[in-house]
């Protein structure tokens, strides 16, 4: 039974540019800017950055392993902020914010840790359950 | 970005949901069943050069980074099953050098019932951002 309040476990790893290139592959977004170093250089990102979907899929993750099964979700949505460069650790968490009696809403984000600041690579995001 | 491109449908497309790509997918994540929620997105790039190379909204895609995306299912999608994709602009919004593209694809299954309905932003950053 779901409760206003309850958090989801914190999902954590460590985006490595195999993981961006394996997302790249299997979600077809074959943009350079999350393959060649330094094509994102010259747009002006100090690397590769990995894509806002692959964060967002973090996410979703993190929300499957919560609910237990990935057909129970009927909504999801994310505001990408914080690029996340290869290298870098995401960690995924949220809680829940509404029940009622066939559905629950979650508030959701993916955090890093950046120079000493906590920056949000996505803030903002929604998550809407199919109570069983 | 032209703002007169809002409001243009796109052919459809049609996407079949490869179990071996489902599964290449849900391994980047460490998932072992379903179809992820975010998979979506591999129907969306099925449309997406159609929509980036349209000469009539002149996107430089260099210059794209993703703003917000949004997925609402009307059912689960189902392993071996093809859909067809239909993109629409929705909106496009240029404010100063900045260019907010929000892109629309409903995915219908082989009934015609809306399956689920993708909506992604785009920002096409000004040439000095």
């Amino acid at each position: 039974m779901l409760e206003v309040g309850q958090e989801l476990p914190e999902l954590g790893r460590v985006v490595t540019a195999a993981d961006v290139k394996a997302y790249a592959d299997a979600g077809g977004d074959r943009n350079p800017l999350h393959q060649d170093d330094a094509f994102a250089r010259s747009v002006g990102f100090p690397g590769i950055i990995a894509h806002g979907m692959f964060t967002m899929g973090h996410m979703a993750a993190a929300v499957t392993a919560f609910v237990g099964d990935p057909a129970s979700v009927l909504r999801i949505s994310a505001q990408f902020r914080a690029p996340v460069y290869v290298g870098e650790r995401i960690v995924a968490g949220g809680r829940v914010v509404a029940v009622d009696a066939t559905t629950a809403t979650l508030e959701t984000w993916v955090r890093l840790e950046r120079d000493g600041e906590t920056l949000w690579a996505i803030k903002k995001g929604q998550a809407v359950l199919r109570l069983p | 970005m032209d703002p007169a491109a809002q409001g243009t449908v796109y052919p459809d497309v049609v996407f079949t949901i490869d179990p071996a790509r489902v599964a290449a997918f849900r391994a980047v994540f460490d998932q072992t069943d379903g179809v992820p929620p975010t998979f979506v997105t591999a129907a969306e790039f099925a449309v997406f050069p159609r929509v980036i190379g349209d000469p009539a909204l002149a996107l430089d895609f260099t210059r794209v980074v993703h703003g917000s995306q949004e997925y609402a299912y009307e059912r689960p999608l189902r392993e071996g099953e093809t859909v067809t994709v239909r993109a629409r602009i929705e909106s496009i919004k240029i404010k100063g050098a900045t260019g907010f593209l929000t892109v629309v694809m409903e995915l219908r299954d082989a009934d015609g019932e809306l399956v689920c309905t993708a909506r992604s932003q785009m920002i096409e950053r000004g040439p000095d951002a």
